[in-house]
């Protein structure tokens, strides 16, 4: 490494002027960044041939990859935290530049034109054009490219819109009143392209409405392959899970295996709907299915509500253990429902085991006093063990008072 | 028991043979098969045919015309308006809301899921006949959801289609919490019947609500 002479790959730097081409060029060429800069400003003089070469190299060139060890180490010691990462920085208030060079050509145009309204003065003309041109280029900079920057895009898409929007009108308006007097064609036709430009500079908001829209059907088109895929395996392998279990019988070692084939599955093609956040519900849907490979029982999870519970809670310990108790003792059908409501959290854990009086057992048996009365009264909440209605099985309430939501 | 009880004719829709068949050999004594169909086109013959008392249907079918319904859904649009005395049992691995809701709407008495033993189908199937409504506990919790119950929404009115009285949610509440009818019965300290109105209700509020929640799974694939 150290023998070779080093060529670095051309590419932009992420922590950038405005599009990083000037100190991709610099690092890659082994200049000052300044130079670069002063080489591109006078070229640009030689009949714009500057200007060429800089959009040709910020079209073609690449960013700089997160990590790639030529941007972060050539690009100086004032840069190398930022362009380390994939995020891109630009320094320059571009939008704002533009916006401000807008405002002031339009202000100009708007001198010239309204003052000294004469038929051969023509120098509100080249004003008014590159007051429309840099407005276009500030609309579209903040609806492209700063867009995707959150410290910039959203705060100031919309005041750039606005300040465009009122000082081209403005300009349209003047041109109307003033120059139209002595060169109407003319006056007319500047006057309708400020207005295009007002056009203009909303655009880009519509073109990101049209992608989203393209994406959002996209998306859909996806999902319904996906539904139509469910349906399908439904139709089949789901089927004959549920024809195994059914033959099977729910306790029998098939019976339980096909179960969890069928939930595995089931998760797996939905899991679409579901967030990947572990809520309460969640939690007690795979601890079910646990407990399904390992003990003769069939556990059903019925959730309502939103609940805002975590999975890590006490609440959720709790449930847990009534869920391994109901699986070891009684096994059979075991119904877990759960319901949230903006104040309070209840779970039902119901068995139709043998059951059992929480007052004949015995004082070493620790699963049902500490691990689930004690910890729910420990953790502010409640719980109940009772026997199930009418004297089958057991059935354990837990019950958890949301605090009020704080301000 | 099932000696005491009317003999009832039924017919088993589903596209597998080897369902058809599982069924028809764990459903008890009481129930006579009379028929059995495989895709869309031949239950709605076999039912219009038979006029039985109990239709087995199976929610995932083949040989539907419009795509975006459930064939169980479609045999029951399509048929039932032919034969008002014939009740629909909606049977499937599927507990997705969309396709629960798709064929209660449709008409269905009931919704249970296959993994229910020969002896759930056979009392599930009877109770159809005598005119209940069948809820599983996630049925039930679903319907809960769907009516905002957890969130504290409460009819004012017995006849409120969007919202569940009081009396509903608790039996609903039961329901879902694995209780059986009597069970239910016994512990609001009420009849058995009235328990099977209450839930007869429910289903009536569950076709007919135009409930944003679950209109909204019906329309959701077609917006754009």
């Amino acid at each position: 490494m150290s023998t070779a002479l080093p060529v670095r790959r051309l590419v932009r730097r992420r922590d950038c002027l405005v599009a990083g081409v000037a100190g991709g060029l610099a690092d890659h060429l082994g200049w000052p960044v300044l130079v670069v800069r002063l080489a591109f400003a006078a070229t640009a003089l030689l009949g714009g041939a500057g200007v060429l070469l800089y959009a040709w190299l910020w079209a073609l060139t690449p960013w700089a990859e997160p990590g790639e060890p030529g941007a972060s180490r050539m690009a100086g010691a004032s840069d190398a935290g930022a362009s380390g990462s994939g995020r891109v920085v630009r320094r320059a208030p571009v939008a704002i530049v533009l916006t401000s060079l807008s405002v002031v050509a339009a202000l100009v145009a708007i001198v010239l034109a309204t003052t000294r309204p004469s038929a051969d003065a023509t120098e509100w003309i080249p004003a008014t054009a590159l007051a429309v041109l840099a407005a276009v280029g500030a609309g579209a900079w903040v609806g492209f490219i700063d867009r995707t920057d959150p410290e910039r895009g959203p705060r100031v898409e919309l005041p750039v819109r606005i300040v465009l929007t009122v000082v081209l009108l403005v300009l349209a308006g003047a041109l109307m009143l003033g120059a139209a007097r002595v060169q109407p064609v003319t006056a007319l036709v500047a006057a309708l392209v400020v207005l295009i430009g007002i056009a203009l500079v909303y655009a880009p908001a519509f073109v990101r409405l049209w992608r989203d829209l393209t994406d959002e059907r996209v998306r859909r088109i996806r999902d319904e392959q996906r539904s139509e895929m469910a349906a399908h395996l439904h139709d089949s392998v789901l089927q004959t899970l549920a024809l195994i279990q059914n033959r099977a019988g729910a306790s029998s070692d098939a019976g339980r295996l096909a179960r969890a084939q069928e939930r595995e599955l089931r998760s797996w093609l939905h899991d679409g709907d579901a967030s990947a956040d572990s809520d309460l519900a969640t939690d007690l849907r795979d601890f079910a299915a646990a407990l399904e490979l390992d003990y003769a029982v069939r556990i059903e999870v019925v959730a309502v509500g939103m609940s805002e519970e975590r999975a890590s809670g006490e609440l959720a310990a709790a449930a847990r253990e009534a869920m391994l108790n109901a699986a070891r003792h009684a096994g059979g059908d075991v119904t877990v429902y759960l319901e949230g409501s903006p104040r309070a959290v209840d779970v039902y854990v119901r068995d139709r085991g043998a059951g059992f009086d929480p007052a004949e057992v015995p004082q070493d048996r620790l699963g049902v006093r500490e691990s689930i009365i004690g910890r729910m009264r420990r953790a502010g909440g409640s719980a109940t063990v009772a026997r199930g209605a009418g004297g089958e099985g057991t059935e354990v309430h837990l019950r958890y008072e949301t605090e009020a939501p704080r301000g | 028991m099932a000696d005491e009880r009317a003999r009832l004719r039924v017919v088993v829709v589903d596209d597998h043979s080897i369902f058809r068949s599982g069924l028809r050999a764990d459903l008890d004594a009481s129930i006579d098969v009379v028929g059995e169909a495989s895709d869309v086109g031949s239950a709605i013959e076999v039912v219009l045919r038979e006029r039985p008392d109990v239709v087995l249907l199976d929610v995932h079918l083949p040989g539907g015309a419009d795509a975006s319904l459930a064939g169980g859904a479609e045999v029951l649009r399509r048929a039932a308006s032919e034969v008002p005395s014939t009740r629909f049992l909606a049977l499937s691995v599927s507990d997705k809301a969309e396709d629960v809701v798709g064929v209660i709407r449709a008409g269905a008495r009931g919704y249970i899921t296959k993994g229910a033993s020969g002896d759930e189908v056979s009392r599930a199937v009877h109770a159809v006949a005598s005119g209940d409504a069948v809820f599983s506990p996630r049925l039930a919790g679903f319907v809960l959801d769907a009516f905002g119950a957890a969130g504290g929404e409460v009819a004012a009115a017995d006849d409120e289609l969007d919202r569940l009285s009081g009396r509903e949610q608790e039996v609903m509440r039961l329901i879902a919490r694995g209780y059986a009818y009597k069970e239910v019965a016994a512990t609001l300290f009420i009849s058995t019947k009235t328990v099977e109105t209450h839930v007869s209700s429910v289903l009536r509020k569950l076709q007919l609500s135009s409930r944003h929640e679950l209109t909204a799974w019906a329309t959701a694939r077609r917006l754009l």
